[in-house]
């Protein structure tokens, strides 16, 4: 009798927990495409860095597959006045350490985050903005700013939150052994072999959803051919970064499923539009021209009308590119459902060229990495023959190593140059800002404005969009700013690569155009 | 011996600080580390504080000034990259590439030497002809295309071995080794057999080659007509005299796989320091560069030593001191 209840008991426990017993014991081992420097969430703001971070680390917030903000450790969050914010902690969330987060363990975070020794890529312009916190109850911290900061939830709010007192005084190696490895995620860290592979482990006391793996084993395989193969032969369940190349003979698989979704990295051809006289402009004679037409923005114009972006993503990239006309794709915050990408047109960009008192053309040589993302250096080729159809004289493609391109395109040494850049926050504001706004050192803008654009109609606009508190507001700044420069030209958009992960038919993953590649975005696919 | 020894030792130390000044310059003159470190959201700001923070600002022969009195006391800088000791990073990585590397010249040589011997013994048997065609093949593909070949065969076809990562490993000295269990052998066996191909080729044509010239020399046949067995001539006598250049070989292919494995590493995911090379190239990880380099330098150095010392045991007539 006991025991037909028993057995009854057990079945019905069994029944109830139904969807969950599939997740039991399973163990998820992905290939990975990039290796992490540190595990030390605070080292580095690289994606490489902040795929195992955002795994073991919660934040105050975090950004979805497309990349807009969703509440985490702080529940609610509201500005006071222009200069006070308050924070609402969740409640009841335990480190996985099983003591509880606390407003000092934040401060905390804030306050490492600003000065991390030899960091290439700190946190410390994430928390610039503060000029104070307090603790003002167990859930409720209340930030000062130095100065009006609309976006203080987009900056701090991305920061990694550690444990005061596991994390105090501790430098990297305490963080790789994983004893100051302790944050509030749904995964907690076991074990980094460098160059091999990261293991973690199902955090039990995890406030939100229970992750669906038990234990995560992610391998280290950087080349892609290697991957591909670790997919193929089942030694690892998941990959991403699959190549274009191979998406086809993947997808003929019934083994493996495949993720796709455009990227929110723009593929950009940069025009010189700020010297009279451009290094790789020259006449049709082949001498130095006299004016750089690269500053006449019809000239521009008539340039992104001679590129079939179309026949781009689909002959050359498999496929595997969204054309672009701006430069976040849309469901980002600044995103102008207006801006088209331009159509191709060889005939009107002759007529424009024409009117700009260039009718037989112009010389122009241009600059491509060959190593940095998939296709740059056959995309040159393929933007050179379209310039030579349009009109333009060709002198040349150079295609280099990135290393050697990037350090040369930020010196200004080319005058039509491919670049990419990718948008990893919620709005196209730091995008705009560090790409087109007009270099100022002081000010902070322009970082990446390898072209030294100038524009100061969209300066302006830039700078009320950032200072405007009203995120609808915001975004339609931000649309107004874009639709400014776009209309100018001050750079050709090309196209946002498509990105795939590749799973074996029991995984799901979900697609996110930040490119992030964690075991939170992966599941167990129905049956 | 020991005058030999101190100038092997200058000119070792000659060769290290001409190539730090070239690395130094190299890299300054190839890019801009900050240009590929900073992530895209950074802003100018930031980018100052970078090149603040990694010493950049300073004029170059500052930074390689106290690089190197950083480097008379043991430290060579730390990685921009790992912000760990650059030593400390390459150390860790290379027990997995001496494993790599000893057990592909391990191969080399226990394939390489009898096929090559039986090869100049029996140079018109059919197996020999096979072993030295197939010999052709073993140098001439391309060891990254043999490694994918290999994979696609034994690990997706057929499944028998895996194609990636170095799989359990166990504690030796307190280092982690993956030939101490099953399956970290198995995880070897491709990539040392994709790296061993080559070598094996190389050593099994030297072999043969020496045989056939020292066969016919008259002290083989003095020492055929004095009664010697048959095994006596050829494994004393023969192997012993045509050893010189296989040594002298083997102890540079040796160094140049611990080197410059980076294809297969990166192909089997091997987590040793040919790819972190690679890697360090591409993020002009200026440190990392110049450890690697140093550390590459005094390997080749003391395998030239031990290849050297190696010379005067197998022939008592080489004389070190004669030589400059």
């Amino acid at each position: 009798m006991t025991r037909i209840s028993l057995v009854a008991a057990l079945a019905l426990a069994g029944l109830a927990t139904m969807p969950r017993t599939a997740a039991l014991a399973r163990d998820l081992v992905m290939g990975a495409s990039t290796e992490p420097s540190a595990i030390d969430p605070h080292f580095s703001r690289s994606s490489n860095n902040q795929n195992i971070a955002a795994q073991i680390f919660d934040r105050l917030v975090t950004l979805d597959a497309n990349l807009q903000l969703k509440p985490m450790l702080a529940e609610s969050w509201q500005n006071l006045d222009p200069l006070t914010w308050r924070i609402k902690l969740r409640a009841g969330v335990l480190f996985q350490d099983g003591a509880s987060l606390t407003p000092e363990d934040v401060i905390f975070s804030m306050e490492r985050a600003k000065d991390i020794p030899n960091s290439p890529a700190p946190f410390t312009g994430n928390v610039g903005a503060i000029a104070a916190m307090v603790a003002v109850d167990p859930l409720t911290i209340e930030v000062k700013t130095k100065s009006p900061t609309p976006d203080l939830m987009d900056q701090i709010g991305l920061v990694y939150i550690v444990e005061k007192k596991r994390a105090e005084g501790k430098k990297l190696d305490a963080f790789a052994k994983g004893e100051a490895a302790i944050g509030t995620g749904p995964f907690r860290f076991k074990e980094w072999v460098p160059g091999d592979h990261i293991t973690l482990e199902r955090n039990e006391r995890y406030w939100g959803e229970k992750p669906a793996f038990e234990t995560v084993t992610i391998k280290l395989i950087t080349n892609n051919a290697a991957r591909v193969a670790a997919l193929r032969t089942g030694a690892v369940q998941l990959i991403d970064a699959v190549p274009p190349s191979d998406i086809k003979a993947l997808s003929a698989m019934k083994e493996v499923r495949l993720f796709s979704i455009a990227s929110s990295r723009i593929i950009y051809l940069a025009l010189d539009t700020d010297r009279d006289a451009s290094p790789f402009v020259t006449g049709t004679d082949g001498q130095p021209a006299k004016s750089n037409p690269l500053k006449n923005p019809n000239v521009r114009l008539a340039l992104s009308r001679m590129i079939n972006r179309k026949a781009i993503v689909e002959r050359l990239l498999d496929g595997a590119g969204e054309p672009a006309g701006q430069i976040v794709p849309e469901g980002l915050g600044g995103y102008d459902p207006a801006l088209k990408p331009e159509i191709y047109d060889p005939k009107g960009a002759r007529a424009l060229l024409a009117a700009a008192g260039y009718p037989q053309g112009f010389g122009l040589t241009l600059h491509s990495s060959n190593d940095r993302f998939t296709g740059d250096g056959q995309v040159a080729q393929t933007l050179g023959q379209m310039f030579a159809q349009g009109g333009i004289k060709i002198n040349g493609i150079v295609t280099q190593p990135y290393n050697v391109y990037a350090g040369a395109a930020g010196k200004q040494s080319f005058s039509a140059f491919i670049f990419s850049l990718g948008t990893v926050s919620p709005t196209s504001a730091t995008s705009l800002r560090n790409l087109l706004m007009t270099v100022d050192k002081e000010g902070g803008q322009g970082g990446f404005n390898r072209a030294r654009y100038s524009n100061p109609a969209f300066d302006a606009k830039m700078k009320t969009a950032m200072a405007e508190f009203d995120p609808v507001k915001r975004n339609t700044l931000l649309a107004e700013a874009t639709a400014l420069a776009m209309n100018d030209t001050a750079l050709i958009p090309l196209y946002w690569p498509i990105v795939t992960w590749a799973a074996r038919s029991d995984i799901t993953y979900t697609a996110n155009r930040g490119e992030d590649f964690q075991a939170d975005y992966a599941g167990i696919a129905p049956h | 011996m020991i005058g030999w020894l101190s100038r092997r030792v200058l000119q070792a130390l000659f060769v290290v600080l001409a190539m730090t000044v070239i690395v130094f310059i190299g890299v300054n003159v190839i890019g801009d580390p900050v240009e590929i470190l900073i992530p895209p959201d950074a802003d100018q700001a930031e980018r100052l504080r970078v090149i603040a923070q990694l010493g950049l600002d300073k004029p170059l022969w500052e930074q390689y000034v106290s690089f190197l009195s950083g480097a008379l006391h043991g430290d060579f800088g730390k990685s921009f990259v790992f912000s760990e000791p650059a030593l400390q990073v390459i150390l860790q990585r290379m027990p997995a590439t001496l494993e790599l590397a000893i057990c592909a010249v391990l191969l080399a040589i226990v394939i390489g030497i009898p096929l090559g011997l039986y090869a100049g013994l029996k140079p018109n048997s059919i197996f020999a002809k096979t072993a030295m065609a197939g010999s052709i093949l073993g140098f001439s593909l391309p060891s990254f295309w043999v490694g994918l070949l290999l994979i696609m065969v034994f690990a997706v076809q057929l499944g028998w071995l895996p194609s990636s990562g170095r799989g359990e490993t166990r504690a030796l000295l307190g280092i982690q080794w993956s030939f101490l269990t099953l399956d970290g052998l198995s995880h070897l066996a491709l990539p040392a057999l994709n790296l061993a191909l080559f070598k094996v080729s190389l050593v099994m044509r030297l072999v043969r080659a020496g045989v056939r010239e020292v066969l016919p020399q008259e002290y083989i046949k003095f020492a055929r007509a004095k009664g010697l067995t048959e095994r006596r001539v050829i494994f004393v006598h023969v192997l012993k005299n045509i050893m010189i250049p296989v040594v002298t070989v083997i102890g540079l292919e040796f160094g140049s796989t611990i080197a410059f494995s980076v294809v297969t590493e990166s192909i089997f995911a091997w987590p040793g320091m040919g790819k972190l090379i690679i890697d360090s190239i591409n993020m002009l990880d200026r440190p990392m560069i110049v450890a690697y380099l140093i550390l590459i330098v005094f390997l080749f150095v003391t395998i030239n030593l031990i290849v050297d010392l190696l010379y005067t045991a197998l022939d008592p007539r080489v004389r070190l001191d004669s030589e400059g």
